[in-house]
């Protein structure tokens, strides 16, 4: 399956994508997650539905998208997040999805981007806080 | 597939389990061990350890999809539809052997002894036939089967017995959790976990990678395909895969004698046996019984009192996330295990509710989890704000679940849904399900406590889940325990009042459900009832 009429409007789903994550302090934007959202939609009829339908509300929204400044962009999407939420939150979960799963994001947060088997994370020993106290109370629990 | 060797699929056996979880297994461990022929049906696979999402790089994103807990978005060809469209708690379980503990986060704590004395002690639900004094040397012998970290000394048990690892490290987000409890002079004690910390019996030692919650494919943690299934397969127990119970059959001395299942091909087969052990959890076990009628069980096999499916007990889940300003590492180690406080734990009435509640003390959120609001569901602001609300977010959080104490209402129930149907055409369970005022009190007291805790821990921020849905981790009470038939659908051994060689061991046994994690107990009284099975035999 192909992802079919969103891969056609990639150019605005690009921008989209880089006006729910604006790039900064060291972060992509969030078109860095552009693959990963077509991905879903080719994997899935309904996925593929949803966000054509979110990206055709925000064409309905404001058809010269592309040619809007940042604020008038974010002004687009907030209407139509309030006029159709439930298109709007799923296109917000994908890219989110595919944002912090993308191995350079998870670099720039300091964590090691792949697999979490088998390298596990390593903990530092740390001496147990001191349970004195708590044991000084005596037996909270009632006999029965 | 089919592992074991206790005859040849279709042969009588001397005993039929059915579910291959916490419980069923268990049991069969038990009962093959003392000779008895046991055969398991186990509608589920193994897990094969590469199978697990940890291994690859997307591993976080199948949280929601094909691994989810919930089967009513894991729509896995093992799965079964539950409707739970009348239920503020949708449950949650995994089709598999080792069942729910592929996916739970295995944290361990046991009931504690008044939790088997509620009526006699606070003068509602009812006591239960059994109690600690008599279970305990099964949670001794369980927690050596499972593995168990830990440390003894808690003062809200009385004494326990040597735990088998040193318990899971507390690391930043535990210590600075533990630190507030201490500034308001609370009870709290290092979690019991079924997750070695050590190498044992044969495992593994767990490496902090952090998402129990999707499985463990090294076999740290303690799901009973890797704990007491290898042992019960040893010991002579066979396991066939793949095989969905459709109903127990009775014979002409109205005793059970065996079950039809559907086969991977879905072809009906018969197993027969001389008693059967119903392990299937406390939805799938009152659907097998409600969907095993016959002229002299119309309503339900073992149901003549009508209890059968009555009194569902969830834990009900608050959820209160505090927000520090400093990094915590909440993203490693086991995600539900940590740090409990059971300050809150006994009856107390002038908090305005009976019984009470843990606090369990949980990791924070992984990366996803973190922009999506993980359990309480609050969204990071897309746009200009987001990278600020994301960084002030990310491993700067600690989630304490408050898990309180839900009480017995016949109301409360599972039945057969209408029209809803498995891949097989067996009729799916329905659940109904309110919050009790009680339930609501008690969770109200324990977000207002666990905001007092996050900030005598330095949180400068709060958010609260006040019940979370997707938090039906324990599904009990559903075919209870009790010595009056009329009340309850089995005795203090296990066995259907009505049925007296059909037994149920998983946690529709359960007569109360204490404000802890009940697996530790549902295996304690599975291998109690086993044991009773084992001496009437002898």
């Amino acid at each position: 399956m192909s992802a079919g009429p969103l891969a056609a409007r990639r150019d605005l789903l690009t921008l989209v994508l880089d006006t729910l994550v604006p790039a900064g302090d060291g972060f992509p934007a969030g078109s860095i997650a552009l693959d990963h959202v077509l991905a879903m939609a080719g994997a899935s009829a309904d996925v593929a539905s949803t966000l054509e339908r979110a990206l055709q509300a925000i064409h309905d929204a404001a058809d010269a998208f592309a040619q809007l400044g940042a604020d008038d962009r974010e002004r687009a999407l907030a209407r139509v997040e309030q006029t159709n939420a439930a298109l709007f939150d799923a296109l917000v979960r994908h890219t989110y999805d595919g944002y912090y799963s993308h191995p350079v994001v998870l670099s720039r947060l300091g964590l090691e981007p792949g697999p979490v088997q088998p390298r596990g994370h390593r903990i530092e020993a740390a001496e147990l806080p001191d349970l004195g106290r708590v044991v000084a109370r005596g037996p909270i629990y009632r006999p029965a | 597939m089919t592992a074991g060797t206790a005859g040849t699929a279709g042969d009588r056996v001397d005993v039929l389990v059915i579910g291959a979880g916490a419980a069923g297994a268990a049991v069969a461990w038990r009962l093959a061990s003392a000779g008895i022929r046991v055969v398991c049906l186990e509608q589920g696979d193994w897990v094969e350890p590469g199978a697990y999402p940890h291994w690859r790089d997307d591993w976080e994103l199948h949280r929601h999809t094909d691994w989810s807990a919930e089967p009513n978005v894991r729509r896995l060809a093992q799965d079964y539809p539950v409707n739970d469209a009348a239920s503020p708690i949708s449950p949650l379980m995994f089709n598999a052997v080792g069942g729910s503990t592929i996916h739970w986060s295995a944290h361990f704590p046991r009931f504690r002894p008044s939790d088997f004395r509620v009526k006699s002690l606070d003068g509602v639900a009812d006591d239960w036939p059994v109690d600690y004094g008599t279970l305990e040397p099964y949670f001794d012998l369980n927690d050596r089967m499972m593995g168990v970290s830990g440390m003894t000394g808690d003062p809200a048990y009385p004494p326990k017995s040597t735990r088998q690892t040193p318990p899971i490290p507390l690391d930043t987000l535990g210590v600075t959790m533990a630190r507030g409890f201490d500034r308001l002079g609370w009870h709290w004690w290092p979690s019991d976990s079924a997750i070695l910390t050590r190498d044992y019996d044969g495992r593994r030692a767990c490496v902090n990678c952090g998402p129990c919650d999707l499985g463990c494919p090294i076999g740290a943690k303690a799901s009973t395909d890797v704990t007491y299934w290898p042992k019960a397969i040893a010991a002579g127990a066979r396991l066939m895969t793949g095989a969905r119970v459709r109903e127990i059959t009775l014979g002409p001395d109205g005793l059970a004698d065996g079950a039809l299942y559907y086969d991977r091909q879905g072809r009906e087969q018969r197993q027969k046996a001389s008693a059967v052990v119903l392990a299937a959890n406390g939805i799938g076990t009152p659907r097998l019984l409600l969907n095993s009628r016959s002229g002299r069980f119309p309503d339900g096999l073992a149901n003549r009192s009508g209890q059968v499916g009555r009194y569902l007990m969830f834990h009900p889940y608050a959820i209160v996330r505090g927000v520090f300003d400093r990094p915590l590492g909440g993203y490693r180690g086991p995600i539900g295990c940590s740090i409990i406080s059971q300050e809150f734990y006994e009856t107390d009435l002038s908090r305005g509710f009976v019984r009470g509640y843990s606090f369990q003390v949980a990791r924070g959120l992984t990366p996803i989890a973190s922009a999506m609001g993980g359990s309480i569901g609050d969204r990071v602001a897309w746009g200009r704000e987001h990278r600020h609300a994301y960084d002030e977010r990310f491993d700067r959080t600690i989630n304490v679940a408050i898990i309180g104490e839900d009480l017995p209402e016949a109301h409360n129930r599972v039945d057969l849904d209408p029209t809803l149907a498995d891949s097989n055409g067996i009729p799916a369970p329905r659940v109904t399900y309110t919050l009790s005022e009680n339930s609501r009190r008690m969770l109200d007291h324990g977000i207002a406590r666990a905001r007092e805790a996050l900030a005598a821990a330095g949180a400068c921020g709060v958010a609260v889940n006040p019940l979370l849905r997707a938090g039906g981790w324990h599904l009990m009470g559903t075919a209870r325990m009790g010595r009056d038939p009329a009340t309850s659908v089995i005795d203090a051994e296990g066995r259907c009042h009505d049925v007296p060689n059909l037994y149920v061991v998983d946690g529709s046994t359960m007569v109360t459900c204490a404000g802890v994690n009940p697996t530790s107990t549902i295996q304690a009284v599975a291998l109690y009832i086993a044991d009773g099975m084992i001496r009437r035999r002898a």
